[in-house]
């Protein structure tokens, strides 16, 4: 039977509207992207080194608990000039055993009586305890660290290699943030002492010998600020 | 003749050392291996994810360092 009306194919009518709940997803996929993107960048942008002591927004540092949407925004050490210390102090004991046959000709006939492989063993056991020196006090800085997150404030204090304390409060319980930078080194160096007061708390939170202090007061302030706003 | 094997007549002085040096090198083993304890307990508290392999692997080599300075003590002495 032959077609009485075929219909033409109309070019002109306009593409169907996509379903809202596919607006949707492709909107979450273009933010997903757009956030990855932008992480990646940042991470690239602000790694924490391993001699940082100050970093605002820092990449690659997760901490125990942290939940799901906490940013750390502040990551804190001592100084490393505080590090200054020790670093020539082992530099000096590194460098002794050089000296060493010097002192030794003044006491050649008491001392050089000792077999060789005794100097060997001398020798290597004090350069380990040089090497012990260093890697203590590295980490004694190292793991001395003060972050502040979008919800809380967390100190953590390390010391003597079998002290250990964390200390935490969320940024509600925060009253007031000052900090003191007293002498020329800590002035020359621009670094100094954040305390941060929490009503009823026995002990106030100490950032020790933070850098840029006045920086890391006003990003506190700032969040505290935020915090307390009251909300409509 | 040791002069300080005068002194110590009871006791090989060459065998005094040798303990002594063991005794160090052991009690540096014990305190490298509580350092590397903390090293790993202290990194999973806080991750620096670019740096703590780095502290990690010291802390071990260390270790290392002090067993086989052990060895050795026992070896040639």
């Amino acid at each position: 039977m032959p077609d009485i009306f075929i219909a033409e194919p109309n070019n002109d009518v306009p593409p169907t509207p996509p379903r809202e709940d596919s607006i949707l997803e492709q909107r979450a996929k273009s933010k997903q992207k757009l956030f990855s993107e932008e992480e990646s960048l940042s991470s690239a942008k602000n790694p924490v080194h391993l001699f940082s002591a100050f970093k605002k927004n820092p990449d690659g540092i997760t901490f125990r608990d942290q939940e799901e949407g906490e940013k750390i925004l502040l990551f804190v050490r001592r100084s490393f000039i505080t590090n200054l210390k020790w670093i020539l102090l082992g530099t000096f004991l590194a460098i002794l055993p050089v000296f060493l046959p010097l002192l030794l000709q003044s006491f050649q006939s008491s001392l050089l009586f000792f077999p060789a492989k005794f100097y060997l063993m001398l020798g290597l056991f004090y350069y380990l305890f040089v090497a012990i020196y260093w890697h203590i006090n590295f980490i004694t800085w190292y793991f001395n660290i003060d972050l502040v997150t979008n919800k809380r404030i967390i100190d953590i204090n390390f010391s003597n290699l079998v002290y250990k304390d964390i200390a935490t409060t969320e940024l509600s319980f925060v009253h007031d943030v000052s900090f003191s930078q007293v002498g020329a080194i800590r002035t020359f160096f621009d670094y100094g002492t954040v305390l941060i007061q929490i009503p009823g708390a026995t002990d106030a939170f100490i950032f020790e010998s933070t850098p840029q202090p006045e920086n890391a007061v006003q990003i506190l302030d700032n969040l505290i600020r935020k915090e307390n706003e009251p909300t409509s | 003749m040791n002069p300080l094997a005068n002194l110590l007549p009871f006791i090989q002085f060459d065998l005094f050392i040798k303990i002594g040096f063991l005794a160090v090198a052991l009690f540096f083993i014990v305190f490298l291996a509580i350092a590397a304890r903390q090293v790993f307990a202290m990194n999973s508290i806080v991750t620096d994810s670019s740096n703590s392999s780095f502290i990690k692997i010291s802390a071990i080599i260390l270790l290392i360092l002090s067993i086989s300075l052990f060895l050795t003590a026992l070896a040639i002495l």
